[in-house]
């Protein structure tokens, strides 16, 4: 009995002491985002131990941050509208861009957006873009926006990434309408468009979509453009196409929680994932379009006009609770 | 026709094992493939029962999981033993509500209880992690030790107990001495059941874990989402030939002890 | 009574009480107290009263998920049974070591992980999968047929993970039966349904209540089943509680549709109590 306890207090401690005696940074990012081994050689190199954990959808992370205790996390990685909305609710802090080595290494181009103007909160770190993925081995037909999805013959054959803004956003698009739109009547059409094709559609998944894609579990797919471009490195037959309706930009970036008991370490960490070599190797793993300009994915012409023909995803305050209700309508 | 009969019935039971372990054959036979991804089988290797040992996130979250196992389990059986005993020798105010809030735990959706217990956490502004991991595991194991234990007791354990006390000896003389080998078994199965369960986890665990606790299912759960590596079915074969080893050597020593009672 | 007396009690009652109270009885209540509140647009939760959240569960969208999910539950509970009378009926005709060895057998994979174990079956009932690809090759089926992301997935996982929760309690409800009233009832003639309708099942009926809870309870809450095998489509109220709590921000609504599903597990209870069910057998293994 006696040693039982002794064991379990032993326990006790050690949990105790390795969970607040060790210099440490918590993270808190999509998943499929960053490569493990960028993060361990993070902690080899600093000495860092890094608490890593995933979202998957913007929501997820709000949802995270407002219920943990202040301090819980220190670095996260919030989408544009997210960020603006974060601000809005003093729930990041302030960035000094001096501390950066590697500030210069980012591409102006992404710098000085609406939802930050003055890049005071946020850095950008990757942009994503909403795609749509072929399989144009049983595809035959050709497929240039979302009205094509609706053909009765893609029965149970489509993926979708599981996020209210960019599917709803999708839906008020192929009407026409902004991807930001809040009108009742818009989204209602929205919420029409989607049950019509919703019988196409296998599953939604935002963590891993391509698999889907992979396993020929389904032959289209509205996902993230690096999600597409992984499963067409599997399969070439994959074509991925822009959407002529318009598709969604979103601006992941850099940003430190208020309240967080490491910022230094979160400098550290930001820093190190501005490096050149680490770009890449993010990138190469999970292909993104890079923020920093030393890591050449496309020319900057081409980029002006992913940019131009995107739409980014506005935070659009209290009328969020209208998307929460469509969206537990629709699915 | 009683033959043909027999067959079907024998038939039948193998048909039932065969669902419950199919899914289990495949992921042993899939971890000795080639191919990083569980799609199709490339070839045979033995390399992910090495590559294992390397992946350093899957053998943290192996080594949370352990550690909270331990300690709700003998947490959850130290309470829970007394309590059972406790609460069947005396009376008291207020019993009887306590009695009816034991088997909340067991009976209600398990996802009510985690839900309810990350509300409080955050009421008490508590940090998410281990020490609420730990906390969570002992609320849903202690109503199941107590009716474990519950389950051997009886009116002979307590006339004993009583003619003990009779003589002179104090409570926990009794309670050591004649009481804890009398309900061994129950404590032994509660406290069992109170392992596999923190053990197996998913639900309550995914509402009261935070930064840097993650445990084995939540790993397992993340990575079903992105993608599981053949190391982790490494992982799970280990676990189950553990699992058959310790149950073997108790079906071994159980019939050891039943021959050697016949023997006497 | 001298002061020797008081310690054993004190130290072996107090930890429960305090137990009971701070990790039973608060939460509850507290969530309890939560789903009488309003949230705004980020998750904040104002307090003041109000039974909006209770308002918007009679909503048509999310009644359906709720009967949708109690469907789900109801057929995996009867599957769970049809399997597990026979299993336990045939069994007993072996010898006692065979039997404790079978339901030994019938154990051990879950004392393995059980989402590994869901995993399993995907690898399974993909569309390319083990079973579809079987099928195909040996010529019995010409497309593969469609096991998960859809109910039918989200049923496999369940039945799956939940039947030894029916066969233990079944199988000790059988194992109670006297033998002789079984063969007494076949001597008189007897047709073997009319000894399973009328022996077996009216003895057994409170063990296999017992079952049906443990499998039906659990059913709908398992969220992480219809996540992996349901592809984020089916919902069943586990999900709708967890995005509530997870994503949408909505802490109170969850927490009503939670002290709703917590009145309909009492209720479910009750009835088990009714027919003559004994508490402190649920949930024992």
């Amino acid at each position: 009995m006696k040693k039982i306890l002794f064991f379990l207090i032993g326990l006790l401690l050690i949990t105790g002491c390795t969970s607040k005696s060790t210099n440490q940074l918590n993270v808190l990012n999509w998943t499929s985002y960053i490569p493990d081994d960028v993060i361990s050689d993070f902690e080899e190199e600093y000495n860092i131990k890094v608490n890593y954990g995933t979202y998957s959808s913007n929501e997820e992370l709000l949802a995270k941050l407002s219920s943990s205790k202040k301090g819980t996390y220190d670095v996260v990685f919030p989408s544009d509208y997210m960020v603006s909305l974060m601000k809005e609710k003093k729930m990041l802090t302030k960035i000094d861009k001096k501390r950066f080595n590697n500030y210069e290494n980012i591409n102006p181009l992404f710098l000085k957006q609406e939802y930050d103007s003055k890049n005071n909160y946020s850095l950008p770190f990757l942009l994503a873009t909403s795609v749509l993925a072929v399989n144009t081995e049983h595809i035959k037909e050709n497929i240039e926006g979302y009205k094509d999805l609706l053909n009765k013959k893609y029965e149970n054959d489509i993926v979708l990434i599981d996020d209210q803004r960019i599917i709803i956003g999708a839906c008020l698009q192929v009407n026409g309408y902004d991807i930001n739109d809040t009108n009742d009547k818009h989204l209602e059409e929205a919420k029409k468009f989607f049950l019509k094709m919703k019988p196409n559609v296998k599953a939604f998944d935002s963590d891993s979509p391509k698999t889907f894609l992979m396993t020929g579990e389904v032959n289209i797919g509205l996902l993230w453009n690096a999600e597409a471009l992984l499963a067409q490195e599997y399969n070439p037959k994959i074509k991925i196409i822009y959407p002529k309706d318009g598709y969604a930009l979103s601006m992941d970036n850099y940003c430190i929680v208020k309240g967080s008991k490491n910022v230094d370490n979160a400098y550290l960490f930001i820093d190190y994932l501005l490096r050149d070599d680490i770009a890449k190797r993010i990138v190469s793993e999970y292909p993104y379009i890079a923020t920093n300009r030393n890591v050449s994915q496309m020319s900057n012409k081409k980029l002006k006009r992913i940019l131009k023909n995107g739409s980014y995803i506005r935070n659009i305050g209290s009328n969020i609770k209208k998307y929460d209700k469509t969206w537990a309508k629709m699915k | 026709m009683e033959h043909k009969n027999k067959f079907l019935r024998n038939l039948f039971i193998i048909l039932v094992f065969i669902f419950l372990y199919l899914p289990i054959a495949v992921l042993v036979i899939y971890s000795f493939n080639k191919a990083k991804t569980n799609i199709v089988f490339t070839g045979f290797t033995t390399k992910w029962y090495t590559e294992l040992f390397k992946n350093r996130d899957l053998l943290e979250a192996f080594i949370n999981t352990i550690i909270i196992a331990v300690t709700s389990t003998v947490t959850s059986t130290v309470i829970g033993t007394t309590a059972a005993v406790g609460l069947y020798k005396y009376k008291f105010l207020g019993k009887n509500f306590v009695n009816k809030l034991l088997y909340i735990p067991i009976i209600i959706p398990e996802i009510v209880l985690g839900i309810a217990l990350l509300s409080v956490y955050t009421l008490m502004n508590l940090n998410l992690g281990m020490f609420t991991l730990i906390l969570s595991h002992i609320a849903f194991s202690i109503p199941f030790v107590i009716t474990s234990v519950r389950s051997t007791l009886s009116d002979t354990t307590k006339k004993i107990e009583e003619a003990a006390e009779d003589l002179g000896a104090s409570k926990f003389k009794v309670f050591k001495e004649i009481t804890l080998p009398l309900i061994r078994p129950g404590v032994i199965s509660g406290a069992t059941l109170a392992f596999t369960l923190s053990m197996d986890d998913v639900v309550i665990s995914y509402f009261t874990a935070g930064p840097g606790s993650n445990t084995l299912p939540l790993k397992i759960y993340s990575m079903i989402k992105t993608g599981i590596t053949p190391d982790v079915n490494a992982l799970t074969s280990l676990m189950l030939l553990t699992v058959i080893i310790i149950l073997t050597i108790s079906i071994i020593y159980q019939s050891r002890k039943i021959r050697k009672k016949v023997v006497a | 009574m001298n002061k020797k007396l008081d310690l054993f009690k004190n130290i072996s009652l107090w930890p429960v009480v305090i137990y009971s109270f701070v990790l039973i009885l608060l939460p509850l209540l507290y969530i309890l107290f939560l789903s009488f509140c309003e949230t705004d647009y980020v998750g904040g939760i104002n307090y003041h009263f109000s039974i909006v959240n209770y308002l918007t569960i009679i909503d048509s969208t999310y009644l359906l998920i709720f009967a949708k999910s109690a469907l789900i539950g109801i057929i995996t509970t009867l599957i769970c049974l049809v399997i597990a009378y026979p299993f336990a009926i045939f069994l007993m005709d072996k010898k006692e070591e065979v039997r404790n060895a079978l339901i030994k057998l019938v154990m051990i994979p879950f004392l393995t992980n059980s989402l590994i174990r869901t995993y399993g079956w995907i690898v399974l009932l993909r569309k390319n999968g083990i079973i579809n690809n079987g099928l195909t090759s040996l010529n019995i089926i010409k497309e593969p047929l469609s096991l998960m992301y859809n109910n039918i997935g989200i049923i496999i996982g369940m039945v799956y993970t939940l039947l030894p929760f029916m066969i233990l309690p079944v199988y000790a409800a059988v194992n109670k039966l006297d033998p002789n009233l079984i063969k007494a009832a076949k001597d008189l003639g007897a047709n073997k349904f009319h000894v399973f309708k009328d022996i077996i099942f009216k003895e057994t009926i409170s063990g296999a209540f017992n079952g049906s809870l443990m499998v039906f309870i659990p059913a709908i809450g398992y969220f992480f089943i219809s996540d992996i095998l349901g592809g984020g489509k089916q919902m069943i109220i586990g999900n709708l509680i967890k995005d509530q709590f997870l994503t949408a921000r909505n802490w109170p609504f969850g927490s009503a549709i939670s002290i709703f599903l917590i009145i309909v597990t009492f209720l479910l209870v009750r009835v088990y109590k009714k027919i003559g069910g004994n508490i402190d057998e649920l949930g024992g293994m």
